[in-house]
């Protein structure tokens, strides 16, 4: 045996037929209170999971105070009418249970996994919190101490530093430009805010419940009548927010953190939301230029030149603007290299069509890796949640993969010069200033900050 | 109580090579998982971080898929590809439409049968390695805290004990050499384990592997260092400095019973008394109730996924008004509470109810978009260590057993001093001065 000669054949067998994907059942329903409601079943495991979204977030309130609705979610799992913190989370824990809550930009969210025989308890405390939050004095003092040392410490944090930066160069006045409150602003968080951005944010209308998991969906569908049917409240009213700075030509911005041994790039430019009809396109693009292991950037910078190990690119939409950004963390020594091959890569998939067998090779990868991604129960929610809150079509999933396989190299080349704004791009290298400033300086007009946000 | 029991085919060929088929055709998509019985633990002396290194080594070609093929073969299927270093396994797995599946084993024999790289490639993937090293430990705050700073503390053996990121002049020294023998001795069939997950039917993904894996040749079994431990005395101490970092932190590990003993199961519901979010005592007393810590949250670390000494290790990031040893003795409290009065009854149902619940999800649990990480991770592993895959559907029977007493005696017996290590991680002197 141990003799043999290998009689395997040298190329990789070809792709077999494929089976069909079965696309899950949802079911969709608006209670009388206005509250939107998606379930889907998946019996892999017997638990669910959950999410309660309220379509407002840190964007909306941000002349009240950066990251209000962020420390409203916050403070709101912290006590109700009818429970204290530490009853909450033992009752958690009694139930087998996971909760979250946060605040994004544009989305408040309560997020939620349990045990299928003890979903009417979860359901119970899910509601509790988002109509019955009470805000106590202490929990929201201690909450807001230890939010202080929070933003302390996201100072100290390379990737923290230059997404930051990045957002306030492609926002300006716009709400999407700050990312984190200051010490000072989170100082300034006052009790009484909170409970304003909860009143305004938690109702009913303005709410979206998705659910997925292990459960019967008429069974379910009852069950959050019962609870969440009382509940009433009203859309709140949408202020118009500043245009965004739309900066033109390439700048540079150095964060300056002494004794960096390694520099944090990141690059980007204005691009466009899920609703634009062109983000299956942009996805494509992305993929093949950094948004895959497989793609040229990764090759080029990791598998070639070995300057960093972790490049990639990404579309970040955002509900009323998206940006494409590209990033790696690189020797210090390489940063002028690093950002001269990013340049080269999409510079070229803004020049020259993409060869048809690299296009098929990335449409199978981004259609096979879609339909991966709604194989759990978090994984189908997070995308269920995803199309409802960016107010997608219904068909969205059913439709994706075609569209992905529709696409030519001439879309692809149309699609890297509208939107790989290469001249455009604004770049940041976070990094230790005597080592990196020559090499930042040569991409475009400099200017060079500290950790705190200061121009130096 | 719905107990969610697995499905499997568990086989092994002529040439050693386990392998354990898990069916499930409820969607197209199948999960490969090859698992080599090796870790960093046992990787040579004077070569730490080799294991890891070796891991990125075996993307870098084989016989018949040159450099880049195995990721452009497996991209372009529709998959996702990874590998990661753990103490005692190295794992290389896909996840992909089912349609790739032969294309993935046929590429997966091809390394295990024939590993082909140049110096080329080692140069280019020690360079990748050491921006990882970089992006993940020096240039993070708390970057390897404490997984890197904890074990040089509190074992003696250097198994247990090293680098495993490794040192650079370490991973400098690595040449071809190294790679071929590292790759002879322990990337052979007979030290591994092959799991195909998801749409395959039984006999066909048992004929499949046979085809593609039977006639890999078996080599000699593996020399394995041991990695016992000497007897621990008394309490060891270490600091590290913070360079970035505004928080002082520490680290406080306790080292645990041996795997599948009671002891054990009663160690793992106590750490989710002791940790286990905000509920957790650890996180109450520190930073809800006393408010001295900003984090304290920890526990046995991949707790399935092991087989030599590890630790329940508790990580704390402090106020600086409150000093070290304050806040080691408020942790303390902590522990001696538990040892005096116990737990009660309904707190070890709560911790039941949510040990079971979690173990769920780590069965569903994909990682990275790859569907079924986590039940790949456990068959393979309790197929190497314990030569039972199917103890993936009976293991939480000993953890819904464990009583109250049990929990009060492992607290008394194991999260004494003499059995633990304190690592300290203030922030250098120069950093807390720019940030007053």
């Amino acid at each position: 045996m141990a003799t043999r000669v290998a009689q395997l054949p040298a190329e990789a067998p070809a792709l077999s037929p494929e089976r069909p994907v079965t696309w899950p059942k949802r079911t969709k329903a608006r209670l009388a209170n206005g509250l939107e409601v998606i379930l889907a079943e998946s019996h892999a495991i017997p638990k669910f999971h959950g999410q309660l979204s309220f379509r407002s977030g840190n964007a909306a309130v941000v002349d009240r105070g950066p990251g209000l609705a962020e420390m409203t979610a916050t403070v709101a799992r912290t006590g109700t009418k009818l429970r204290v913190s530490r009853q909450i989370e033992e009752d958690l824990r009694r139930i087998g249970a996971d909760l979250s809550s946060s605040a994004g930009a544009d989305t408040t969210g309560i997020g939620f996994a349990g045990l299928s025989e003890l979903a009417e308890p979860l359901l119970g405390l899910v509601n509790e919190l988002a109509r019955e939050a009470a805000f106590p004095e202490p929990e929201f003092e201690r909450e807001r101490r230890q939010k202080l040392e929070e933003v302390k410490l996201d100072r100290t944090q390379p990737s923290f530093l230059a997404s930051e930066r990045l957002r306030k160069v492609l926002f300006g006045a716009h709400p999407y430009a700050t990312v984190a409150p200051t010490e000072s602003q989170v100082v300034a968080y006052k009790r009484s805010d909170l409970m304003q951005v909860y009143e305004e944010f938690y109702t009913p209308e303005n709410a979206l419940l998705v659910m997925v998991g292990d459960f019967d969906t008429a069974v379910m569908m009852k069950s959050i009548e019962k609870t969440f049917g009382a509940w009433t409240g009203k859309k709140p009213t949408i202020k118009t927010a500043p245009d965004p700075a739309h900066p033109k030509g390439r700048r540079v911005y150095l964060v300056h953190v002494p004794g960096a041994v390694q520099t944090q790039i990141l690059a980007g430019c204005h691009a466009i939301t899920r609703k634009h009809a062109d983000w299956i396109k942009i996805g494509l693009t992305n993929s093949l230029y950094g948004g895959a292991f497989n793609s040229r950037l990764v090759m080029n910078i990791r598998e070639d030149k070995g300057y960093t190990y972790s490049p990639r690119s990404g579309v970040h939409a955002l509900r009323q603007y998206g940006y494409f950004s590209v990033s790696a963390a690189v020797r210090s020594d390489v940063v002028a290299a690093s950002l001269t091959e990013m340049f080269y890569e999409m510079d070229k998939l803004r020049s020259l069509p993409v060869p048809e067998a690299e296009l098929a090779d990335a449409r199978n990868y981004l259609s096979g890796v879609f339909s991966m991604s709604l194989a759990t129960q978090d994984g189908l929610l997070s995308q269920l949640a995803t199309v409802a809150l960016n107010d997608l079509p219904d068909d969205y999933l059913e439709t994706y993969r075609e569209k992905v396989r529709a696409l030519t190299p001439a879309d692809l080349l149309a699609t890297a010069r509208k939107y790989f704004d290469s001249a455009n791009m604004q770049i940041v290298v976070v990094g230790d200033r005597a080592q990196i400033e020559d090499q930042a300086k040569l991409f475009g007009d400099l200017e060079i900050y500290d950790a705190q946000g200061s121009k130096l | 109580m719905n107990r969610n029991q697995i499905a499997m085919e568990y086989t092994t060929l002529a040439n050693g090579l386990k392998v354990v088929i898990a069916p499930d055709v409820s969607a197209p998509v199948v999960t490969v998982g090859v698992y080599y019985k090796i870790g960093f633990r046992l990787e040579p002396q004077g070569r730490s971080g080799f294991a890891h290194l070796f891991e990125h080594m075996m993307f870098q070609g084989s016989a018949n898929a040159p450099k880049m093929q195995h990721i452009k073969l497996i991209n372009s299927s529709g998959g996702l590809l990874n590998g990661s270093t753990h103490y005692d396994v190295t794992n290389y797995y896909e996840a992909m439409p089912s349609n790739a599946l032969e294309r993935v084993l046929w590429l997966e024999a091809d390394r295990m049968r024939a590993l082909k790289v140049d110096d080329e490639n080692l140069r280019n993937q020690r360079d990748v390695v050491k921006e990882e090293v970089r992006v993940n430990v020096m240039n993070q705050p708390y970057g390897g805290f404490p997984w890197l700073d904890l074990p040089p503390v509190a074992f003696r053996n250097w198994a247990n004990a090293h680098n495993f990121y490794g040192d650079f002049a370490d991973l400098d020294a690595a040449d071809l050499a190294d790679v071929q023998a590292f790759f002879k001795t322990y990337y052979l069939p007979n030290n591994a384990v092959l799991l195909v997950l998801g749409d395959v039917k039984a006999d066909e993904g048992v004929a499949l592997v046979e085809k593609y894996f039977g006639d890999i040749p078996a080599g000699a079994p593996p020399p394995f260092a041991d990695p016992r431990e000497p007897e621990q005395k008394e309490e060891r101490r270490g600091e590290v400095e913070e360079k970035f970092g505004t928080l002082p932190a520490m680290a406080i590990g306790y080292t645990v019973p041996e795997r599948r003993t009671t002891d054990w199961c009663a160690m793992a519901l106590l750490d989710q008394a002791l940790h286990g979010g905000r509920a957790g005592r650890t996180y109450r007393e520190l930073v809800l109730e006393k408010q001295i810590a900003v984090e304290a949250d920890g526990g046995i670390d991949d707790i399935f996924g092991y087989n030599g000494p590890t630790q329940m290790v508790t990580r704390i990031l402090h106020k600086p008004e409150y000093s070290a040893e304050k806040t080691l003795a408020a942790f303390d409290a902590v522990i001696r509470e538990i040892q005096e009065h116990g737990i009660s009854e309904d707190e070890l149902n709560q911790l039941k109810v949510k040990w079971r619940s979690d173990y769920y999800s780590t069965l569903e649990g994909g990682r990275g978009g790859m569907p079924r990480y986590g039940l790949m991770h456990l068959l393979a592993c309790f197929t190497l260590f314990d030569n039972q895959p199917q103890l993936v559907n009976s293991i939480l029977d000993g953890f819904l057993a464990v009583k109250r007493e049990e929990i009060q005696a492992v607290a008394k017996k194991y999260l004494r001093p003499a059995n633990r290590a304190v690592v300290f991680r203030a922030p250098a002197k120069a950093n807390v001065k720019e940030a007053a």
